[in-house]
């Protein structure tokens, strides 16, 4: 639990460069214009694991604690952005099956070809903020 | 949306002639994709969200796939997809209840929810091999 909560402490200079930037820029959108800013913070470059600027924190949060759950994983064991799902034990069908689990958690549909690629936490998180995006953008 | 997924499963055909183990691993994934998804549907057909989550279904159904995981001969695969389709086909349009859900997918092998996956140290082998078989 000491990894996570040193992940939450490292995610708030960013999240309040985020605010500033997102309110100096108006009328645009401030998720794109933000994370392409936040490149250039030393915060960043402090920070022990590189965070994809496409990523959202909590979602990888959800997501790394659906992984520990499909794969009984003990809470010491260390989860970042880089586990792969094959180096934490998971075989082919778990790996389903936990694309599966967060297509329910997230409420997306993942397509064939894009559920091949994923290998990573990261990936996952990356590809399930693209289709939440999306979806919200169709629906609006 | 039970009938939607009851479409989709005539439309989606998962077992077929595999060429390799390959394929008939792509077939399989398919076909627990395919499950996956229609577990809102069945939830909701049967009534189980009191007794049972979503992600416990699922993992009844990888568990069951995983106890044929050691096969090698393609066309065996195709065969037991076949099975799989048929049962998940019967699931969804309703032809089964709910106690034959909770019987076969729920409860575990002492009757109790999946939950207690944890083996229990103090039995002894015989004891475990008399309880889940004859020939041993």
């Amino acid at each position: 639990m000491a990894a996570v909560s040193a992940t939450c402490l490292r995610f708030q200079p960013l999240f309040s460069q985020l605010k500033k930037s997102s309110q100096a820029a108006a009328g645009l959108k401030p998720v794109a214009l933000g994370w392409a800013k936040n490149t250039g913070f030393p915060s960043l470059k402090a920070s022990r694991f590189r965070v994809s600027c496409a990523a959202k924190p909590e979602t990888v949060d959800k997501v790394i604690e659906i992984v520990r759950k499909q794969l009984a994983l003990t809470p010491e064991t260390e989860l970042t952005n880089e586990s792969k799902f094959a180096a934490l034990g998971a075989d082919s069908l778990d790996t389903v099956e936990i694309v599966m689990a967060l297509e329910e958690e997230f409420d997306i549909n993942v397509e064939e070809e894009n559920s091949q690629n994923i290998t990573t936490v990261r990936e996952a998180a990356d590809m399930i903020d693209k289709l939440v995006q999306e979806k919200a953008g169709g629906g609006s | 949306m039970a009938t939607a997924t009851a479409q989709a499963l005539r439309v989606m055909k998962v077992s077929g002639n595999s060429r390799n183990v390959e394929e008939a691993r792509a077939r399989v994934f398919d076909f627990f994709k395919l499950a996956c998804r229609s577990l809102p549907a069945v939830m909701d057909i049967y009534n189980l969200d009191d007794v049972v989550t979503k992600s416990q279904l699922r993992s009844a159904i990888s568990s069951q796939i995983r106890k044929n995981s050691h096969i090698t001969n393609a066309k065996v695969i195709d065969m037991l997809l076949f099975k799989g389709m048929e049962e998940l086909g019967n699931i969804v349009e309703h032809h089964k209840q709910r106690h034959h859900i909770i019987g076969q997918y729920v409860l575990g092998k002492d009757g109790t929810l999946h939950d207690s996956s944890i083996k229990d140290p103090g039995t002894s082998d015989f004891l475990k091999n008399f309880y889940s078989g004859n020939y041993f």
